[in-house]
This record gives structure tokens, C-alpha cells and sequence, in this order.
């Protein structure tokens, strides 16, 4: 089929094309491209696997659909439109999640290489792990808006996915959510909290009542939080349940879920233009927040679970929230938004576009030709940048680097040491979150290494339940008590070693940490592990280039602002730092003709 | 009504996450282009499928060839039942299929008889794509296109090597978007409001909550009237004085009973700043040249709405603005109680509008002189002055200048040409000039049939070495290997280079169609092989030249000093030309 082949390829390159058998995770943005590469390429035997659905959101890149297909399997759509167009290749396609146990080491293991396009972190993680384990390669992508990014990934040659560590997702201080919001994303966040303190899984985390143990909570702020009855807050140590069943109680009466609600000004005049471009007035803001109050109310008493879920495509949902939003945001001074920004903040939209991922999808298969060649020292880290650097490159190949030896994945004896409090922490917590979402484990069992090999987590369902809600010093474990953690799914071992703190800064609840020389580091350092320590080594490095004339001109050290959203490209912020301030060759890159 | 008001719902959640990138003004421009594609060639489609996507206006496809086996085996958008057929149909078909917002059309006819025998037929395009086209045929519609002030984008894929050049009478740019910006807070040229604000707050009197709150802007704008106080009403001018500025600042922390300081935020914000906050506020150089331009000074009836702001903004700067731009008016996010930050915030604001209102004064003003009416909007105004440090301007020589020896950049050849490793990229541009040339004399591309290779590489190694020595060069100074490399590629298209090329090529369509994000100027090398690719952004030169002429004028000792700092600079910085600073190196122990 793929005639032109026959001169550019060399004959070896195009029988290894030929032969190879190719996974490709996800079938969305980067998918779509990467699919039509491949079998142009010559590629003939790929499978797909997207456990998503097609939203009218994605048509604008994800060209394999049609809006008559909304709704639809990604990954089934995706084949049977590539096959239309070329019916001589074999696909398969699984609407199902990668993560699933089906998708064993067995299952992986058939393939030449594994391409990722994928748009989450867990799945990059759990796809990191099954490479490693199947000893197959990797090709990991990604981008956010004009931003991209390609590395290959080989066992014991590369750096895993997982080598460097990640910024988790910016957080604020629960003080400032509660009590002194500043900006406009703080009273989205309080909007989604309400959202899920009226409506949702009840979290304490998300507990929107004013704090009325913070010592910093001035009066007038108390006054001014337009939070529920006095009465409710005074009583201090309430059973968490009662907003809940307090709001149901009152029949969800906005006058009473808002004491500020009957003194919001009635005459605002709204500006005008489409509904989620314009910043709403108060008075709006106070109709659609009683109207969505009502809706969901409403649905929440069909719902047979009493539990909504919040979602940005959902309208009335996008609605309260971004009503509420404005509505704190109008009492605390602060600037209102439009549907369409708040909506960006609240469902951490990454922007995308097709142009950006038929870049990427190609750079795939250009690194993918040379992993099926084993040609690892030719593989690069490539990265997109928009628009060209300082030194006038749009793309920043970088040489790969070598495995992290203290990587809490693929090194041989991996290790990890996380910071909680012990007597606070209980098993579920740490199962949750701090293996499952910190550590990116699926179904993990946990022993105490304490010589009694105690079972603190199975993962065969019901056998430890009644741990869950137990603390971790009921299980004796302390500062320096190994957990023996195995995932028997991503074939993965891990040493867990507890730290006990009793309080973490930022209101954390725990921390994880490579390994105990950089806990002692991250302790000095106030902005804690999260690229707190590169942001300050870069501030003290600046005095140095004071010489440079003109501040405004490009940019000149790859430094740049995004919000906390677009945390895929984020996470290699550092890395990129450090890579491309080597100068891989000496050459004058420019061409004016 | 219903209906039209649903449609209007389903655009604005199909392209709900592009607007997050260029807004809707951004996609209404979009959305009102006409972009021309000449010859569907496989990058071709890939560009126009990146453009239909987002949901450009309309397209045209310009093709008179029919649909072949080759073209089926490396496009999408052509399938086997299409052989035979007019390309540009098929083509049109298939494409238009991507987007129902999207009207597609197209032209059964070769590029050159459609150049020749209806020129006007390009005029209401907004931008022309052309690929697969010789060099002849190209410089014909590049010097119709420039007749008609119409952009030309070309592109190409050949082999493992992609090619882009825009063309490009003039491109203005205000929202140009930069990666990272110094803030414009004017702590060196404090404004009337921010002294009165930062007067009207009293750190000694404050109580704890309240001092530990105060925003840091404030906090530096006291501790630096105080240091000037002290230091003949100079700002901390060097490192050792912008040390000694945050040991300054740091005293102010309080302490508690026991003597230990207490830990404020906003103070460790406040020394952190020192650095950037003390930059002095200027005017980019960028923006001044735009002053100089005799766009800005000869204004008349014709002028784009951009020049008449030029025009008003500079005149802001000469006047009321004592030489500096119109305030930006945004500031950091910060370490402060909700009451100060938004007021602070207001201080910032208030002074950015009536910055504005006096540049809407002057746009009026200048609206009137020229006889053009109320044009320009408020809107417009208020987003130029925020932009105003950000303005770019490209301006691009014609193909025909670039085709031309005697007025090509030889200079820019030379140099690239210059280095022994050969390992620069634009090594392709001549080679990709020396296969047209091999076209033009042959009638067919080098290395098509297999067995004639051998024969092609020395025939294109006369065509390279002639294009050489036309520009003066040396005719060798290209590698065999490159030669060899070129001619194996048959004139072959790779699906993937030209999947590389569309993305590439139709994000700089946007940017261009846009007026948002700067594009690159003006040539473009993607290599394949090394993933690399090469292209030019203005101002490079410039930065290493200020810097090298700054060193020039200091004292031995201090060059001494300044090569260290520069070295670190130049790491830091990325720029990575080596031997420029070995260079500087050199230059400076000859002294």
C-alpha cells in the first residue's frame, strides 16, 4: 500500500514495520493521528484501547469522528474509521481501561512497542509499570495546547516514566479556601466543595464552613463569610454529615444556605453578549444559583444513591458552580468571571488543538521506527515548544537519560518513604490515597515488615475490611516501619518506609519522598517537595543576569508561567531545565532568506 | 430562531478547547478565512485537515492532476476508489467531510494555468498554501501573491527533510502571547496612586495579622524609599547592593516574645521579588524600533489600525508617559488579606485605564487628522496598551529576493555553510535548492528510478556545486553523504514527515490568520532523523551584540569578571553557540 516507502526506507526498516505489533493506548487527540501514522506508515497489525466515549468537544481535533457519533467508543469508532480508509490492515480495538486486570503482563508482552496517548497520569503510570515488567519499549507522549512532548522508554536504558518526580496538582491551604479567598479561583474551588458538600460524596477534606479554630480567622472575615447559620458553625466539632443533611432539611432554601443571599443587589445590569463569554451580573448569578439549587436538588432525590457527581460538561452543574463562584467572589471584593473561564478553572481544561498532536503523532512513529530497530542511542526526548526558542528551535531533541538509581519504580530495590501522621493516618487513607493516587498502585497488598508478616492490606476483596477504618498506630507502625507493598498486576514490588510527622506544612496530609536525603532537604526548604527547591535555586541564580538589557524580550530561560492545569507538560519543567542547558552541538541556527 | 441558537451551543462546545488558546475573537477571524491550497499532495491535505478541524471559513483546492496509486498510498484523504479521479474533487470530498461549519471548493486546473490565465482568481484568499510546485511556477504566484499583499505559506516534504517559508509583505502582532513576562509594577517610577496607597498603610502600627498580610509590593516599595534615603535616592543598583537590599527588608520581620523571627510569608515573598522588582522599568527595543518605523510617522488614511495605535502609544511615551509604556495593570498573585489585595489590585487597574483613556485620546486625535471615523474600538485600545510591550512585527523577504543571487542573504548562507562539522541543517535548504534545479534541467526528481542513482548523485552534485558557486561559495562545502542521502529519497513523500509538516505548517496558518502568537520567520528545516528542526526568531543577534559591546567598553579586570558571568549566561541561557563565546573569549584577552 504505502508505495513511496520503497526509496526512504531502508529494505530491513520497512520488513521490521511490516512484522511489529503495536499498542496504542488511548484513542483520543494524539490516538487519532498516531492511527492514521501508523498505517500509512505500513504498520499492519495495531491495537487500540480507549476506555472513553466521544464528546462533541473532541471533534475539533480528533478527526477520525464524526458528530454522529458522539456518544460512541473511542477506541471501536477510531478502527472502523481508519479501516475505511485502508481495509487491508488488521485492527483491534478494546472500549475498556488499560488498567483492568485483563490487560496482564501476558497481554502486553505480545507487542513490539507500546505507544502511549494517553491523558492522565495514573494510566501513564500503570502503562509505565506494565512496559517495565514486560520488558517491551515505550513510547510516551503527551500535550497541552501548543505544547508537546515524546520519550522513549527502555528498561534499564531510559529513564522511566516515573525516574523524576512529579508535581502533584497545585492545592491551596484550606484556610484560604474557607476564610480569606483572594482570587477568582479560590471561590471556584469553594463553589465545587459546596457543590459536593450539598450534593456529592461527602469529603472532609472539602468542608466549606468557616474554621472557626484558625487562630488568623479576624472577626469581620467571620462576619463577612457568607457561610451557613451561625448556630451551625458555633457548635464547633459537628458531625461532618450535617451540612448535608442541614441543607436538605431546610429544602435546599438558598436565604438559608447563604445568610449574604437577600442582601445581593437586585439591579445589576448584566453585560451583554453570549451567555458564557459575559461576566454575569449578581442578580443572574442570584436566579441561576436558586434555579440550579432547585434542579438539584430535584435530582438528587431520584438519584437512588443521593450522590451527584460534578462534572464540567454538566450544565447545571457548570451552572451552580459558577453562580456560587461569583457570588463569594461578589461579597469578597474580589473579580467575577465568566461561565466559560470559570468553567476552565473547575474542570482543569487543558486547551488542544489537532495541530499540536499531528506534530506529536508523527514524532511517535519517527522514534518508533528506531525502537523497533533498536536503535536506543538514536532515540531522543523531544519536546514542542510554541514557538521557537532562544536558540530558534520549535523542537528540543534531548539525549535520553539514564535510569534514576534511587527511582521508586524501576530501580532494582525500590524504595519510598512516606511522611504522615501516624496516629491520624487510617489504612484506608493510606491504601486510597497515598498507594493508589500518590503511588499509582491498582490493587495493592500490603504487609508490616515487623517478622510476624502482618496482612495490613489484601487485595482480595473483603479479607482485611476491618482494618480500614483503623489508625496506623493501632498496627504498631511507627517512624522507620517497613511496608511491604506488591501489586501483583503491575508484577511490582515496593518498599514503603513511614516517616511520622505529627503535622505537615500546608495542611498536607502526607508526603512522599525519594529517599531520606531529600526528606532532610525538603524539611529545610518552606515550600515543601512540590518544585519548591528548583523554584529557589533558579531565584538565587538571577542575580547573575542582571547585565542583560531589555527584561521584556523573549523569554530566555525556559521558564514559563502555566496554570496549574496543564500538569503533563509541567511535570518536565525541571527536567527540561536541566536538560537543555547543556549544549548538545555548537551551530547558528539562523536563517533569514 | 431555536434552531439557529442551538447550532451556535454545538460550535462553541465543539471548539470549546481551542478558544481556550485564542479566544473568540481569535476563531471568529478563523472563521471568516479563506485559505487557497495548491496541489493536493499528502502534506497538503494534512495542513487543510489541521485548518478544517478548528473550523477555518472555507477552503479551495487548486489541483488539475487525476488521482494516482502513489498519492492513495501516503494520503488520508485519497482512497483506491478515487483513482483515476480529479484529485482536487476527491480530495474536497473527503475533507469536507471533517467539518459540516466548513465550505470546501475546488479548481480542476494546474496552478501555472490558472497563475497565467486568471491572476485575479487568488485575490480573495487570506492566505495561500502551495506544495509540489517548481521553482518557477512558485516565483510566478509569490510575485502575484505579493502584488495582492497575500501571505504565502510553502511547504513541503521530502524524503526525511520538511520544509516551511512564509512569505509575508507585513505581519503585526499585538497579542503575541510571550511564554514569560516581567511583571510591570513600576516600583522604580512609582505612579501617583501607588504612592498614595502605599503611604496610606503603616507597617510599625499594623498588628500582627495585619503585617503579616500586607502584600510584598508594598512591603519593597517603603523598604526601597527608605534604602534611598540613604543612598542619595539611588535604587540598589548591583548584586552586592540588591544583597544588602534584602538583608534590609528581612529586618523588618518581626519576632516573637522570645526574640526568634517569626514567619511571614509575605516578607519571604518581598525578598524573593528584590530581583525582578528591581529591574528597572524600560522600553523594549522591540517596540521602540516600532516608534522609529516610518509607518508610524507617515500615518494617512491607508494606515492599519495597528500603526495609528503605534502611533498613539508612542505618543503617550513621549509625552504623559515620561518614557514608558501604558501600565499593564495586572499583578501577581501573593501572599495577602482579601481587602489589600484587591485594593492594590484597584491601584494597579485605575492607573491602567486612565493610561488608556489618554492613548483613546490621542487614537481619536489622530482618527480625525488622517479622515478616517471612529474606527478603532475601545476594545481594541485597551487590549493594545495591555500588549503594548508585547508587539511584534515580521516583515519577510519575497521568494523572488531569496531566488535572486545578486539579493539573497549570502551573508546568512555563508555562515551556515561556514561550519566544518556540516552538521547544520540548513544543509537541506541547498540540497532541497540543488533537487529543483536538478527538476528544472531534467524534467524529473534525482534518485526516482532506482537504477539510475548512481548516475543521478553526480548530476545533482553538479547541480548543488553550480547553486555554490553562483552565491561565491565554495562548491565542495557539502558533504557526498548528503547528496547520496537525497537521492535515495526519490522525491518520495513520507506520510509521517508530511502528518509533521501539516501539524507544523497549519499552527503557523493560525498564527498568521490569527494576528496571535508569533510566527516563525522565515524558513523552516525539519529533520527527521534527528529530530531536529531549525528556524529563525527576530532579535537574536541583537541580544549578543548588546552584550558583547557592553563587555567591549569595561575595564580588563571587569571583562574578566563579565566572561564569567557571560559564560554562566550563556549556559543558563540555552543558547548554546559555543563558539561565539570562545569567540568573545579570544576578542576579549586580544585587548
Amino acid at each position: 500500500m504505502a508505495a513511496n516507502l520503497s526509496g526512504v526506507l531502508i529494505e530491513n526498516t520497512r520488513e521490521c514495520v511490516k512484522q511489529s505489533k503495536i499498542l496504542v493506548v488511548g484513542a483520543g487527540g494524539i490516538g487519532c493521528e498516531l492511527l492514521k501514522n501508523l498505517v500509512l506508515t505500513g504498520f499492519n497489525d495495531i491495537t487500540v484501547i480507549d476506555l472513553d466515549t466521544i464528546d462533541v468537544s473532541n471533534l475539533n481535533r480528533q478527526f477520525l469522528f464524526r458528530k454522529e457519533h458522539v456518544g460512541k467508543s473511542k477506541a471501536k469508532v477510531a478502527m472502523e474509521s481508519t479501516l475505511k480508509f485502508n481495509p487491508n490492515v488488521k485492527i483491534q480495538a478494546f472500549h475498556d481501561s488499560i488498567m483492568s486486570t485483563e490487560y496482564g503482563l501476558n497481554f502486553f508482552k505480545q507487542f513490539s512497542a507500546v505507544m502511549n496517548a494517553l491523558d492522565n497520569r495514573a494510566a501513564r503510570n500503570h502503562v509505565n509499570r506494565m512496559c517495565l515488567s514486560a520488558d517491551v519499549p515505550l513510547i510516551e507522549s503527551g500535550t497541552a495546547g501548543y505544547l508537546g512532548q515524546v520519550q522513549v522508554i527502555k528498561k534499564g536504558l531510559t529513564e522511566c516514566y516515573e525516574c523524576q518526580p512529579k508535581p502533584t496538582q497545585k492545592t491551596f491551604p484550606g484556610c484560604t479556601i474557607r476564610n480569606t479567598p483572594s482570587e477568582p479561583v479560590h471561590c471556584v474551588v469553594w463553589a465545587k466543595h459546596l457543590f459536593n458538600q450539598l450534593f456529592g460524596e461527602d469529603d472532609p477534606d472539602q468542608d466549606v464552613s468557616p474554621d472557626t479554630e484558625d487562630p488568623e480567622l479576624a472577626g469581620d472575615a467571620g462576619k463577612s463569610a457568607m457561610e451557613k447559620e451561625a448556630s451551625e458553625t458555633a457548635v464547633g466539632g459537628i458531625e461532618r454529615k450535617s451540612t448535608r443533611t442541614w441543607a436538605t432539611g431546610t429544602a435546599y432554601n438558598p436565604h438559608k444556605l447563604f445568610n449574604k443571599y437577600s442582601d445581593l443587589p437586585k439591579d445589576t445590569k448584566s453585560e451583554t453578549g453570549m451567555r458564557d463569554q459575559r461576566v454575569w451580573s449578581i442578580q443572574e448569578c442570584s436566579d441561576v444559583f436558586s434555579t440550579c439549587l432547585s434542579k438539584l436538588r430535584d435530582q438528587v432525590h431520584q438519584q437512588g444513591d443521593g450522590v451527584l457527581v460534578w462534572d464540567k460538561d454538566d450544565e447545571i452543574a457548570m451552572d451552580f458552580v459558577t453562580s456560587t463562584a461569583n457570588i463569594r467572589a461578589y461579597i469578597f471584593g474580589i473579580a467575577l468571571k465568566s461561565r466559560f473561564d470559570i468553567k476552565s478553572t473547575a474542570g482543569n481544561i487543558i486547551p488542544a488543538i489537532a495541530t499540536t498532536n499531528a506534530i506529536i503523532a508523527a514524532l511517535i512513529v519517527m522514534e518508533g521506527i528506531k525502537v523497533l530497530h533498536g536503535d536506543f542511542d538514536k532515540c531522543k526526548q523531544i519536546y514542542l515548544n510554541r514557538q521557537a526558542n532562544p536558540r530558534k528551535k520549535l523542537l528540543v531533541p534531548c539525549a535520553l537519560d539514564k535510569p534514576n538509581p534511587k527511582c521508586y519504580v524501576c530501580s532494582s530495590k525500590p524504595e519510598v518513604t512516606v511522611v504522615l501522621n501516624t496516629e491520624k493516618f487510617t489504612v484506608k487513607q493510606l491504601e486510597d490515597k497515598v498507594l493508589k493516587v500518590g503511588l499509582g498502585m491498582v490493587a495493592p497488598d500490603v504487609e508490616i515488615d515487623d517478622g510476624k508478616g502482618t496482612i495490613l492490606i489484601s487485595s482480595e476483596e473483603g479479607e482485611t475490611e476491618e482494618n480500614a477504618e483503623k489508625h496506623l498506630s493501632n498496627f504498631k507502625i511507627t517512624s522507620g516501619t517497613i511496608l511491604k507493598c506488591d501489586d501483583f498486576l503491575q508484577n511490582y514490588n515496593l518498599n514503603v518506609i513511614i516517616a511520622h510527622k505529627d503535622k505537615l506544612e500546608e495542611e498536607k496530609e502526607f508526603v512522599i519522598v525519594g529517599d531520606l536525603s531529600e526528606l532532610k532537604a525538603t524539611a529545610e526548604t518552606p515550600n515543601g517537595v512540590n518544585g519548591g527547591q528548583e523554584e529557589n535555586k533558579q531565584e538565587d541564580e538571577d542575580d547573575d543576569l542582571m547585565v542583560v538589557e531589555d527584561p521584556v524580550e523573549e523569554p530566555v530561560v525556559e521558564q514559563r508561567k502555566r496554570k496549574a492545569d496543564d500538569t503533563d507538560i509541567e511535570e518536565n519543567k525541571a527536567k527540561r531545565m536541566k536538560l537543555t542547558s547543556i549544549p548538545e552541538e555548537s551551530e547558528d541556527d539562523v536563517v533569514i532568506l | 430562531m431555536a434552531d439557529t441558537k442551538k447550532v451556535v451551543i454545538d460550535k462553541k462546545n465543539k471548539y470549546d478547547r481551542q478558544l481556550r488558546l485564542w479566544g473568540d475573537h481569535g476563531q471568529s477571524a478563523l472563521e471568516s478565512a479563506c485559505v487557497c491550497l495548491v496541489n493536493v499532495s499528502a502534506v497538503g491535505t494534512e495542513i487543510l485537515k489541521n485548518m478544517i478541524l478548528p473550523g477555518v471559513g472555507s477552503f479551495t483546492i487548486v489541483d488539475g492532476n487525476k488521482v494516482s496509486g502513489e498519492d492513495v498510498g501516503n494520503n488520508f484523504f485519497l482512497t483506491k476508489d478515487n483513482i483515476g479521479e480529479s484529485r482536487a474533487k476527491a480530495a474536497t470530498e473527503l475533507l469536507s467531510e471533517l467539518n459540516d461549519d466548513v465550505s470546501g471548493d475546488f479548481v480542476e486546473e494546474s496552478a501555472e494555468k490558472l497563475i497565467r490565465a486568471n491572476p485575479d482568481f487568488f485575490s480573495r484568499f487570506t492566505l495561500v498554501i502551495a506544495t509540489n510546485l517548481c521553482e518557477r511556477e512558485l516565483l510566478e504566484l509569490d510575485s502575484l501573491l505579493s502584488k495582492r499583499n497575500i501571505p504565502l505559506l510553502v511547504c513541503r516534504s521530502y524524503g526525511f527533510i520538511g520544509y516551511m517559508r512564509i512569505v509575508i509583505k507585513e505581519h503585526t502582532v499585538i497579542e503575541s502571547h510571550p511564554d514569560s513576562a516581567h511583571e510591570d509594577l513600576r516600583l522604580d517610577h512609582p505612579f501617583p496612586r501607588l504612592v498614595e496607597y502605599c503611604n496610606s498603610l503603616d507597617l510599625e502600627s499594623m498588628d500582627q495579622k495585619e503585617h503579616s498580610h500586607t502584600p510584598w509590593i508594598v512591603i519593597v516599595y517603603k523598604y526601597l524609599q527608605k534604602w534611598k534615603e540613604s543612598h542619595d535616592g539611588n535604587a540598589p543598583k548591583n548584586y552586592k547592593e540588591k544583597l544588602l537590599f534584602k538583608e534590609f527588608i528581612k529586618q523588618g520581620i518581626r519576632s516573637n516574645k522570645e526574640g526568634f523571627p517569626l514567619d511571614e510569608e509575605n516578607f519571604d515573598e518581598a525578598v524573593k521579588s528584590v530581583n525582578t522588582a528591581l529591574v528597572p522599568s524600560s522600553m523594549p527595543s522591540v517596540v521602540r524600533k516600532l516608534f522609529e518605523d516610518p509607518c508610524c510617522s507617515n500615518l494617512d488614511a491607508e494606515s492599519s489600525s495597528f500603526w495609528i495605535l503605534v502611533r498613539a502609544v508612542k505618543e503617550f511615551v513621549d509625552n504623559e508617559g515620561k518614557d514608558l509604556l501604558p501600565l499593564r495593570g495586572t499583578i501577581p498573585d501573593m501572599t495577602a488579606d482579601s481587602t489589600r489585595y484587591i485594593q492594590l489590585q484597584h491601584v494597579y487597574h485605575g492607573q491602567a485605564d486612565d493610561d488608556v483613556a489618554v492613548v483613546t485620546e490621542k487614537v481619536r486625535k489622530i482618527e480625525q487628522s488622517i479622515a478616517k471615523d471612529n474606527c478603532i474600538s475601545d476594545h481594541d485600545i485597551k487590549l493594545f496598551c495591555k500588549n503594548a510591550a508585547f508587539l511584534r512585527i515580521f516583515r519577510s523577504r519575497s521568494l523572488a529576493e531569496e531566488y535572486n543571487n545578486k539579493t539573497a542573504n549570502l551573508q546568512e548562507i555563508a555562515q551556515h555553510l561556514g561550519d566544518e562539522d556540516n552538521d547544520d541543517d540548513f544543509v537541506f535548504y541547498v540540497l532541497l535548492r540543488g533537487v529543483d534545479k536538478f527538476y528544472e534541467e531534467y524534467n524529473r526528481y534525482p534518485g526516482v528510478y532506482e537504477d539510475q542513482i548512481e548516475a543521478d548523485v553526480l548530476m545533482l552534485k553538479t547541480s548543488v556545486q553550480k547553486i555554490l558557486h553562483d552565491w561565491g561559495l565554495n562548491p565542495t562545502s557539502i558533504k557526498d553523504d548528503y547528496i547520496h542521502e537525497i537521492c535515495r529519497y526519490g522525491a518520495a513523500e513520507l506520510h509521517t514527515i508530511s502528518s509533521f509538516i501539516g501539524g507544523a505548517a497549519a499552527q503557523e496558518a493560525i498564527k498568521i490568520i490569527t494576528k496571535q502568537f508569533v510566527p516563525f520567520n522565515n524558513t523552516y528545516i525539519y529533520n527527521a532523523m534527528k529530530q531536529s528542526s531549525l528556524t529563525e526568531l527576530p532579535q537574536q543577534k541583537h541580544f549578543i551584540l548588546v552584550i558583547h559591546n557592553q563587555i567591549l567598553k569595561l575595564s580588563v579586570r571587569k571583562q574578566w569578571k563579565s566572561l564569567y558571568i557571560i559564560i554562566k549566561v550563556f549556559i543558563l541561557f540555552n543558547i548554546g553557540q559555543m563558539y561565539k563565546i570562545k569567540h568573545l573569549i579570544l576578542k576579549s584577552l586580544s585587548i
